[in-house]
């Protein structure tokens, strides 16, 4: 089995765990099947659309991490030079940066509730766990956070050699590893009383969901990160401003991290730097004191990680929609199905809803690109970014077919269904009604605001466009029962295909752009596409379906 | 010498009591068929054994020795197969059964040897080397049921562990209760299926709502309560009569 340098380095240090009473080979056994286990988790950094091959997704996603690290930390760190500032954004991102990563990744690790039944009923003590448990966090905190802060730590070192020396320069840098330590355990608690409190009034189900929807935010932040790193420069320019002390900023923890390096290397000695720093010291210290005596409780709250919640049942209001926008009982029960599934399935949320944000973000993003001159921009044609809403369609339309799932799809087999065509239909009705018309009529609104009522009729056909496109992205990818195939399979060598479809968007805006030359040709525009639209939803589903790889006919 | 001994053993959740006042007494080689209804404190005796539920009254004495002193040596001896097991497979076999043979002290190359050949004796050698999950359910039993065996225990645990397993298989395990009964084990053996508890234990302890309401061998159930097979003591002591009822309703609705 592969060996760790992480245990070949405890194994130096044997003789502690021997003091400690601590069941040394057992410890290591426990440790090298938990990085075994880490090395094949796929990080929500490193994404889950790379193929299950025999990598180590751990040490991938530790290079993404120091490349996070290098363009939102380094800049700043050459551009600041009001210490106060500077440790103060710094430890701010390092704080950020952590906490996600470690919610997002580490959850799973930390809220492992096999351990208990697996491990403990072998001749195991729990102290050994216990320890277990510490040093793989403590491992995969130590990594993550080298990997973070090494850039920023390298370029603050010679940022200060050049300026003020050697010596000098060893002392900050040794201060400001001082400081992550204590940001690291800070984050170890603050994480586990996070989950402690959280799992103390809600289900575990519900926990899991905040859990989603923080690797949602994180894989969101991560793509708008790539999408303004250019600008990180200008932005850090702007805060390169004289520190006044507020009283609020004694509530912001990245404040505290600043007092330390004003008290010590600019000899600042107002009340406010003092209070920081004795807070920064005081408060990770305390939290960690608490958080060793509350161990227990933790292990024993997570026995309500698999207690579920009552849902609530499918509103009235929605019946009403419901029935109105499917025609068969049939199509009406595929509807709601549907809209459940996506309204459950933490995979499909994981992959889809980042993308959603970003066609959230798109159509404003290059809106104001040009400017912010609103008088100008209202008599533009700038409003043909709001196609960038449909940007997310192929990543959604593809990922319907897929659910965690998959093998549940038996019963669309087993049951007397005629035409899977009403099943496809009704599933992309439920994704349309459940995200895109809501995220598409706030944008709409928001741009009539922008643009006056004159680009109606072009909302109007944006809306169809987005309808036709819809089928075609579906039928691009083959023609699949929805929620019936497995996640792992998602993303093979579907690039091209992606690229493809984007570029049939663009041939679609680019007609509509032709037809905003005469603004009279939006109307018979219109009507063309209303056909095109009925016609694609009626036909354009049918033929051949697949079923676990067998083709069927309907 | 007494391989379980349980003295009055109480436990309560909030202020239910979900075992009441058990004692109990095993000997080396019995076969015990435990059973009882849904929820009625079975599997919280077994997880009290082997240490994962504490807060109980009473005392539990295994191999002689006094569980609560937190020495957890005794779970050496022991072997656990626990309903729909949970295991960590992202893991391959080999890699899993190596770390729990690890677990109880046994050397890699000891694990090894004899993990590829009970691999190969349950027929799923060919899988050693791929991740759990991708196997069956029925090949993801026999991984907990050779993990639970490696290190040759005197005294197993067994709930529901021949679910997902075909009728060959089924067969092969039966006989091999047997065997280790001759050899002296200790078998605990938790089901539902009364046909299988009925013919492979030679002591039944039936427990419902928290109480010991029958221990003794199947032939002496017999006589104590009318029932020809085990299902019908099972019923009969449990208090359950309605059957015909229940399922003429369900008919009923059914039928609407």
């Amino acid at each position: 089995m592969k060996d760790f340098l992480t245990l070949k380095i405890l194994d130096r240090f044997q003789f502690i765990f021997k003091k400690l009473k601590v069941d040394y080979p057992t410890l290591r056994k426990i440790l090298q099947i938990k990085f075994i286990m880490d090395s094949r988790r796929v990080p929500v950094s490193v994404g889950r659309t790379k193929k299950q091959a025999d990598k180590d997704f751990f040490h991938i996603s530790l290079l993404i991490y120091a490349f996070m690290g290098f363009f939102t930390m380094v800049p700043l760190a050459i551009v600041l030079n009001n210490k106060m500032a500077l440790m103060t954004f710094i430890f701010g991102l390092i704080m950020f940066l952590l906490l996600m990563t470690v919610i997002a990744d580490f959850s799973s690790v930390l809220l492992d509730v096999r351990d208990k039944s697996i491990i403990l009923t072998k001749p195991v003590n729990p102290k050994v766990l216990t320890v277990a448990k510490f040093i793989h966090v403590f491992r995969y905190l130590f990594l993550v956070t080298i990997s973070l802060v090494g850039p920023v730590m390298v370029t603050l070192l010679i940022k200060y050699t050049y300026l003020e020396g050697t010596l000098y320069a060893l002392l900050f840098v040794l201060l400001f590893i001082f400081e992550v330590v204590l940001l690291n355990l800070f984050i170890i608690v603050f994480t586990t009383l996070l989950y402690l409190f959280i799992l103390r009034f809600f289900s575990g189900e519900k926990l899991k969901d905040i859990i989603n929807y923080i690797q949602i935010f994180m894989t969101l932040v991560i793509s708008i990160g790539y999408q303004i790193i250019g600008r990180a420069f200008e932005i850090t320019e702007i805060f390169d401003i004289e520190f006044t002390s507020k009283w609020y900023h004694y509530l912001l923890m990245p404040f505290w991290f600043g007092g330390p390096f004003e008290l010590f290397f600019e000899a600042n000695y107002d009340i406010s730097i003092i209070i920081y720093t004795i807070l920064i010291i005081i408060i990770p210290i305390t939290a960690f004191i608490i958080y060793t005596k509350s161990l227990g409780t933790f292990e024993n709250s997570l026995l309500k990680l698999n207690q579920g919640d009552k849902q609530k049942p499918y509103k009235e209001k929605r019946k009403f929609i419901t029935n109105i926008i499917n025609k068969t009982p049939e199509e009406r029960n595929f509807y709601r199905f549907s809209y459940q599934m996506l309204k459950s399935e933490r995979d499909f949320k994981l992959r889809v809803y980042p993308s959603l944000g970003l066609s959230m973000v798109f159509p404003f993003l290059f809106m104001f690109q040009s400017g912010f001159d609103l008088t100008k921009l209202a008599d533009s044609k700038q409003y043909l970014n709001l196609y960038f809403c449909a940007f997310m369609m192929p990543m959604v339309t593809y990922m319907l077919r897929y659910s965690k799932n998959y093998k549940a799809a038996w019963v669309f087999y087993s049951t007397p269904i005629s035409d899977f065509s009403v099943f496809k239909k009704a599933a992309l009705k439920a994704f349309l009604m459940r995200l895109l018309v809501p995220i598409y009529l706030v944008e709409s609104v928001i741009f009539t605001c922008i643009f006056g009522i004159r680009i109606i009729p072009d909302l109007v056909a944006i809306f169809f466009t987005i309808l036709i496109f819809t089928i075609i992205c579906y039928r691009v990818f083959g023609n699949f029962i929805p929620f019936s195939q497995p996640v792992e399979n998602a993303n093979k060598g579907q690039t091209v295909v992606f690229f493809i479809i984007t570029a049939i968007l663009g041939l679609m805006v680019g007609i509509h752009y032709a037809v905003t030359l005469f603004p009279i040709l939006i109307y018979p525009y219109n009507f063309i596409l209303l056909i095109i639209t009925i016609l694609a939803w009626k036909k354009g589903l049918n033929g051949k379906v697949n079923i676990n790889g067998h083709h069927r006919y309907n | 010498m007494s391989i379980i001994k349980i003295t009055d053993l109480s436990m309560k959740y909030d202020s239910n009591f979900v075992l009441n006042s058990i004692n109990l007494d095993v000997k080396e080689g019995e076969i015990i068929g435990y059973i009882g209804p849904n929820g009625a404190g079975k599997s919280t005796t077994v997880k009290i054994m082997l240490g994962l539920v504490t807060g109980y009254t009473g005392k539990v004495e295994i191999f002689g020795e006094n569980i609560a002193l937190g020495n957890v040596g005794y779970k050496k001896r022991i072997g656990y197969v626990p309903e729909a097991a949970e295991i960590y497979d992202n893991l391959t076999a080999r890699e899993y059964l190596s770390f729990i043979g690890g677990l109880y002290g046994l050397s890699d190359n000891d694990v090894d040897v004899k993990a590829k050949e009970l691999m190969k004796l349950f027929d799923i050698y060919d899988f050693y080397d791929q991740r759990i999950n991708t196997y069956s359910k029925g090949m993801r039993q026999k991984v907990v049921i050779i993990s639970s065996l490696l290190h040759n225990p005197d005294l197993l645990f067994l709930d529901e562990p021949l679910s997902g397993l075909d009728a060959n298989t089924v067969m092969v395990i039966k006989e091999l209760l047997s065997l280790f009964s001759q050899k002296g084990k200790t078998i605990f053996y938790s089901s539902h299926i009364m046909e299988v508890v009925e013919k492979i234990s030679n002591r039944i302890i039936l427990i419902n709502k928290g109480q010991i309401v029958a221990d003794g061998s199947f032939e002496n159930l017999k006589d104590q309560v009318h029932g020809s097979t085990l299902e019908q003591i099972f019923n009969e002591l449990t208090g359950f009569n309605q059957h015909e009822d229940i399922a003429k309703n369900i008919l009923a609705v059914i039928e609407g």
